[in-house]
């Protein structure tokens, strides 16, 4: 049976960031862009989001799991800024009107979002021979959190930049039973 | 016949696309948030077509579709399945069911026009606000052109019109355009080359977003077989080069539906006026011709009984411009709304050269010709032409 060692950090990357890439474009017609692990460390205006530091600004987290052959769950992070922006592009609404109908409408869009690009991740880890389903997406949010895998869980983490915000995807993986 | 289209989706972010999508087309949009509300509503509206969502709590999508193909009443209805799982098992297993089509998120809202208007025939909603609109009402007009000269003769010859003209020589931008923003009307250049008009009108009219715009094709006008194939092409209408503005307007009008008439009538308060322009040709002449009474008559419904016949802009005179004022005037009589007319010297001068317009009398200017009818005894019934007063000194009398 295929397992998450088979997937090698290089192909996971390239899966998740052809996957932010497509959705991104195609739902919001915004590019994005992988940021380079090196330039992360003294990035001051986006100090790393995950891991062991806490969260200081608001952030909108949505999550997506997949169940099979390889089993895992994909968080991603958005500044709650870039969560209402990226929520007014996919609903043609303005930041203002998304503003007034509420965090519920920030949730369904962010959930949303992170199921079509687990969607695209899950269709490119079966063209790889691990085939999985996809749960119901879920969403997190607050300021001065963290979310820690277990440690038998294997851990990616990619920055990306839009629209001058910063996107992180967080991919926890474990082989299947 | 207006269709109803089911979008079930967990989603409130999905359905709210969907319904964003087709808002601009005669179509009705029923939600369900999973397969049970989804079979609920098909069963109580029975639509034109499901679109529906795979992964969804209480009942998912496969569950709903095969209820739905096992009862006869719904069976027949054709089904789009939305799935974020686009794997090949995944895409092999719904097929099976019997689904129509199939889109896999991500996807744009084009997408998902192209896919249902494959199933049902989408119109847009343009035969409402069209009607509505006015030839004084800003339209945007697509001109694709490789030659900026001829846009620059569009733009200035129709730069008295609120209307923005956008002049294009690349037909890749003017695809790009179209899809951000259907134009109200295209006009199209046979010129282009490598026949790039009629692949581009062929593209438009396969696009549900273009495919009722009005195309008009640009062609040169001793170039008879391009006119001939642009006419079997099925474009709106044909304009050739060089290019009669009146007349460009006056089938861009058309073809936009809009109401010609405030160009040529108005009401305010107390008067009803009627204005001929400084061109007026047959098209003009038959425009106000078939508004005439119409109009009139709306104008003694809004409590009116002055009529003012302003013919200051017209250069000369001929039979049916003169045919037309009878008319006017004889429709005012019936009406018995007082009128008076209002010219320049020139028509004033020609009139006096006809039998039959010797007798008509005209004031110089608008003031005047308010002022005589507004002192004329609103009791006395109307009994023929209005005179000017003879006090009234810019009057020109016969």
């Amino acid at each position: 049976m295929p397992t998450s060692a088979c997937i090698t950090e290089a192909s996971i990357r390239d899966h998740v960031t052809r996957a932010i890439k497509e959705v991104f474009s195609t739902m919001l017609s915004q590019h994005v862009q992988l940021v380079d692990p090196a330039k992360l460390a003294g990035d001051k205006q986006w100090p790393p989001v995950t891991g062991k530091q806490v969260q200081h600004e608001p952030y909108v987290v949505g999550t997506v799991g997949f169940i099979g052959e390889i089993n895992g769950l994909m968080y991603l992070y958005l500044p709650e800024k870039f969560a209402r922006f990226v929520t007014s592009h996919m609903l043609g609404m303005s930041e203002s009107e998304v503003v007034a109908e509420g965090d519920e409408v920030v949730n369904d869009a962010i959930g949303e979002l992170t199921n079509m690009t687990v969607g695209v991740f899950k269709t490119a880890l079966f063209d790889s021979g691990l085939s999985c389903r996809l749960t119901i997406p879920s969403i997190l949010r607050g300021t001065n959190f963290s979310i820690e895998p277990i440690s038998s869980a294997d851990r990616f983490i990619f920055n990306f930049d839009c629209a001058g915000h910063r996107l992180v995807a967080d991919i926890l993986m474990k082989s299947g039973e | 016949m207006r269709y109803r289209i089911l979008t079930v989706d967990d989603s409130k972010t999905v359905r709210c696309i969907v319904r964003k999508a087709f808002k601009s087309f005669d179509c009705d949009i029923f939600e369900a948030s999973n397969g049970v509300e989804g079979l609920a509503i098909a069963s109580k509206e029975t639509p034109d077509v499901v679109l529906l969502d795979v992964t969804m709590p209480v009942m998912d999508g496969v569950e709903m579709l095969t209820k739905l193909k096992a009862d006869p009443q719904l069976k027949a209805i054709p089904v789009v399945m939305l799935t974020a799982e686009g794997g090949r098992d995944n895409v092999l297993k719904i097929a099976k069911i019997g689904v129509r089509d199939y889109i896999v998120k991500p996807f744009k809202e084009d997408l998902l026009i192209e896919k249902l208007g494959r199933i049902i025939d989408l119109k847009p909603l343009a035969d409402g606000p069209a009607k509505n609109k006015s030839i004084l009402d800003p339209c945007d007009i697509l001109v694709v052109e490789d030659k900026p000269v001829i846009i620059q003769q569009i733009q200035d010859g129709l730069s008295h019109l609120q209307w923005k003209i956008l002049g294009l020589n690349q037909l890749g931008e003017a695809i790009d355009l179209c899809q951000r923003q259907v134009p109200d009307l295209i006009m199209i250049s046979l010129s282009l080359p490598d026949d790039g008009a009629f692949k581009l009108f062929r593209l438009l009219r396969t696009n549900l977003k273009t495919k009722y715009t009005p195309i008009f094709a640009l062609v040169v006008k001793t170039d008879a077989v391009a006119q001939q194939q642009a006419q079997q092409m099925g474009f709106s209408a044909t304009v050739t080069k060089p290019i009669e503005i009146a007349d460009l307007e006056a089938k861009m009008a058309k073809a936009m539906n809009l109401d010609t008439s405030p160009r040529y009538f108005s009401i305010d308060k107390e008067f009803f006026t009627m204005r001929l322009p400084e061109n007026c040709s047959p098209t003009v002449i038959n425009e106000v011709n078939n508004h005439l009474k119409t109009k009139l008559a709306e104008a003694v419904n809004a409590g009116l009984s002055r009529a003012i016949i302003d013919v200051q802009e017209v250069k000369s005179l001929n039979m049916t411009i003169i045919k037309l004022l009878f008319q006017t005037m004889q429709t005012c009589r019936e009406l018995a709304m007082q009128f008076s007319l209002v010219g320049n010297a020139q028509i004033i001068s020609e009139c006096k050269g006809f039998e039959d317009t010797r007798s008509w009398t005209f004031f110089e200017s608008m003031t005047e010709a308010r002022a005589y009818l507004s002192a004329k005894n609103p009791g006395n019934r109307f009994d023929g032409d209005v005179r000017p007063m003879a006090a009234a000194p810019a009057a020109v009398s016969a």
